[in-house]
């Protein structure tokens, strides 16, 4: 399942939580773990300086700030790395999200673990949030073949492994590659699928009558049925509610109820296509405040 | 001592040779090299008997000093009037003191010379279109760059730069392989989006071959993706190929022009092998003036044009909107003040001015002209080389004032610039001075505002 992950690190210490969440899972599931770090965007034309994707300086761009970096990475995870986990740390140059994808592709991972904001980060520099900080993860989460595991928090129901499974189940087209994603995860790791929809009643401005509520139910339910649930075929660890609120706010409660270690959701990858518009948001909200680790699927190809 | 073991007057001829000088980190050792390098006057005086046109005897012999080009320069003014500053100063201290001297100078004044060559003159050629006898600066200055570089006297980065273009024929170290790849890569991020998107490479007998510059393969790919979308959209039967895809030449900057005419000829050598109907350039200047001005003469081509018929990504665009080839949805036009920077080696130097209005007549509501403008705006600030050389940092970002002032006094905050290097010298030109201004290539802003016919989107 997880042979290959891709753990995209500034080195900063809000990646600190994703580090914990990438060489566990690498621990445990024997996978080979990719540190990788950007160490900074070109700039200046064809010149060797570039601009520190951690501190927004310029630096020179040599064999002696590659080695510090590394350097710096290593002692980092310095108590990680003695675990045992088959770790190769590399760096590159480039704008991140394009050399995060680059290396996925290359290396053709099946998870990419990240951070997911860097504001409040001390370092962050201008450059750092111009070209990394939420853009980076929102474009590398909108290209990638693989899923996306993003870490916010530190998270406090993770142990080392998944064994509730939340899969936020939207109905989309995206929410397909999402759910196979969650069931075959499951499936593998011998977890409990827990699928979950909310009715959102956030957004309507009136009240919304009992009689429209229990409609609105039934004809989840029944899409929830033809569209996941019957694919789970003889799998019998799979639960299913449907739950009414803010979307973002009842997949965060439901997913404390069922202590899950992981929440999986569709990207919808149409509506970041604008840089400047922020994930979907209910998963830009799970993102946040969930403390547990979020997968964001967008594609197929690596479930 | 002679020759130093980085910097020397050998080019770059192997990756070690390309990997000590990465290791210098900012050329210390380099530069420290180069105070102890020889002057071979003989070989110098021998090259200029050799290579000297009478074009460039006759400017240097009739130069009228009457100071006409001075106000033409804008390094000129920039710099507070500095009679140093002046053009016909600039050369006549430089290149004509190294002819008079029949090579005969020293070490420090070939440093002083490139110093000037490099830092100086970004060959923008606009003092030549104020010379009353057409004396021109920058072709004088780029003869002098070969000089200097037969030399060895050549900023760091531009012997890097060349020494790539050397071993990749490529301004950044890009494979085939790795470039085939990166077209995929694209095309499949964008398949989703863009059902039946292609990039077909070695396409062969195609109507237009697309052209690009390295640092779009290297760390933009979206922009090959986006060229990929307009054409698409479009209906253009195209081609990238696999080799000879890169148009620019750092070698030119460098004035290295063995490297020049071996970058050129592998661009013309995909042109004769694909026998496209016509080659469209990238959003980029200098690569035009490489492959469209320049490389004709470097290639030795007798009638100095390229193999096939060479258009700049500002032309393409151009036609394509005036023949509806692509259409803009009137709503989604740009509402804000814009306004365009004119590249020097695209405008001025190859006349395309009027294809940026007529783009802006198609893309903006409210576009603001820079004043002066088409073949006579002014160097951004960043070309020749200016834009990466880490030793004139300073003089750059003096120069850069000159697009300041004439931006702020459009009134507009948003700079669409289809050139790489005025795009940098505009990026950076927010990072110094901070005015509060947003810049953009084409492409991206294109594809925002396209009607997209209903048989290319996806279906849900
Ligand atoms: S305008 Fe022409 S003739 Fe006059 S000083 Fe300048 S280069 Fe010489
Ligand atoms: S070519 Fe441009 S930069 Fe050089 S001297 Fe002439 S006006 Fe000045
Ligand atoms: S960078 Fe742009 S404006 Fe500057 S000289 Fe080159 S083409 Fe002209």
């Amino acid at each position: 399942m997880f042979t290959k992950i891709l753990f995209a690190t500034s080195g900063s210490p809000c990646c600190d939580a994703a580090a914990r969440v990438a060489f566990d899972l690498a621990a445990r599931y024997n996978a080979k773990l990719f540190v990788h770090h950007v160490l900074g965007v070109p700039s200046r034309g064809f010149s060797q300086v570039v601009v520190d994707v951690r501190t927004g300086e310029k630096v020179e761009l040599d064999e002696d700030y590659i080695m510090w970096v590394k350097d710096e990475l290593k002692n980092t995870y310095d108590r990680q790395l003695k675990s045992g986990v088959d770790c190769e740390i590399e760096t590159s140059v480039g704008i991140p999200h394009r050399e995060v994808l680059r290396k996925a592709r290359q290396e053709d991972v099946d998870l990419i673990v990240m951070g997911a904001s860097t504001t409040g980060c001390e370092a962050d520099a201008d450059a750092y949030q111009r070209h990394f900080a939420g853009s980076t993860l929102q474009r590398v989460a909108k290209a990638s073949k693989a899923p996306v595991l993003v870490v916010n928090r530190p998270v406090a129901s993770f142990w080392g492994g998944f064994t509730n499974i939340v899969f936020g189940a939207d109905f989309s087209k995206a929410s397909e590659h999402a759910f196979k994603f969650a069931l075959n995860t499951a499936k593998e790791l011998n977890a409990k699928l827990h699928v979950f929809h909310a009715i959102d009643i956030g957004s309507t401005h009136s009240l919304i009558s009992q009689k429209q509520l229990d409609d609105q139910m039934i004809e989840a339910r029944d899409r929830m049925r033809r569209k996941y649930l019957i694919q789970a075929g003889d799998f019998k660890n799979i639960t299913a509610d449907i739950w009414e609120g803010i979307p973002y706010v009842e997949i965060v409660k439901y997913a404390r109820e069922k202590q899950a270690d992981l929440i999986v959701m569709a990207h919808h990858s149409k509506d970041v296509s604008d840089e400047d518009s922020a994930f979907g948001h209910t998963l830009e909200q799970v993102l946040l405040r969930a403390t547990c680790p979020v997968a964001s699927v967008n594609r197929a190809d690596k479930i | 001592m002679p020759e130093g073991t980085i910097c020397n007057k050998r080019p770059v001829a192997s990756r070690e040779d390309l990997d000590a000088l990465l290791a210098d980190s900012n050329g210390k050792k380099y530069y420290a090299e180069m105070e102890e390098l020889d002057v071979d006057a003989e070989k110098l005086w021998a090259t200029i008997q050799k290579t000297m046109k009478s074009r460039t005897k006759t400017w240097l012999d009739i130069c009228a000093h009457c100071g006409l080009c001075a106000d033409s320069c804008f390094l000129y003014s920039v710099n507070g009037r500095d009679p140093k500053q002046v053009p016909s100063y600039k050369i006549q201290s430089t290149l004509g003191e190294i002819v008079k001297k029949k090579g005969n100078v020293t070490n420090e004044f070939m440093r002083m010379c490139m110093d000037t060559a490099w830092s100086k003159c970004t060959c923008c050629n606009r003092c030549g279109s104020f010379c009353p006898y057409g004396i021109d600066m920058g072709v004088m200055f780029g003869y002098l760059r070969g000089l200097l570089h037969s030399q060895g006297f050549v900023p760091w980065e531009l012997k890097i730069g060349s020494g790539m273009h050397r071993l990749f024929r490529a301004q950044m170290d890009v494979t085939v392989e790795e470039f085939v790849d990166t077209c995929e890569w694209m095309v499949d991020e964008a398949l989703e989006e863009w059902p039946c998107l292609e990039i077909p490479v070695d396409k062969e007998d195609a109507d237009i071959v697309y052209m690009i510059n390295a640092r779009e393969a290297k760390h933009y790919p979206e922009d090959i993706v986006e060229a990929a979308i307009l054409f698409h959209v479009a209906g253009e039967n195209w081609t990238m190929p696999s080799e000879g895809w890169e148009m620019t030449s750092l070698s030119m900057f460098a004035g290295d022009w063995e490297a020049c005419k071996m970058q050129v000829d592998t661009v013309y050598g995909a042109m004769e092998r694909l026998r496209p109907k016509r080659m469209v350039a990238t959003e980029c200047g200098h690569a035009y003036r490489a492959t469209v001005i320049e490389g004709p003469y470097w290639a030795g081509r007798p009638d100095g044009k390229p193999p096939v018929e060479c258009l700049h990504y500002v032309e393409w665009v151009a036609e394509a909107l005036e023949t509806g080839k692509l259409k803009i949805d009137p709503t989604k036009k740009i509402k804000e003040p814009v306004t365009l920077q004119d590249s020097c080696n695209y405008v001025r130097n190859a006349g395309l001015r009027d294809c940026g209005r007529i783009i802006m007549k198609h893309i903006a509501e409210d576009f603001r002209e820079m004043a002066p403008n088409k073949e006579h705006n002014y160097c951004c600030g960043g070309g020749g080389g200016f834009n990466g050389i880490g030793r004139y940092r300073k003089q750059r970002n003096v120069a850069l004032k000159m697009k300041r002032e004439q931006i702020l006094a459009t009134g507009a905050k948003f700079v669409i610039a289809p050139c790489h290097n005025c795009w940098d010298a505009i990026r950076d030109l927010e990072e110094e001075f901070e005015i509060g201004i947003r810049w953009s290539f084409l492409k991206p802003l294109l594809i925002k505002m396209l009607v997209v016919p209903e048989h290319l989107l996806p279906q849900e």
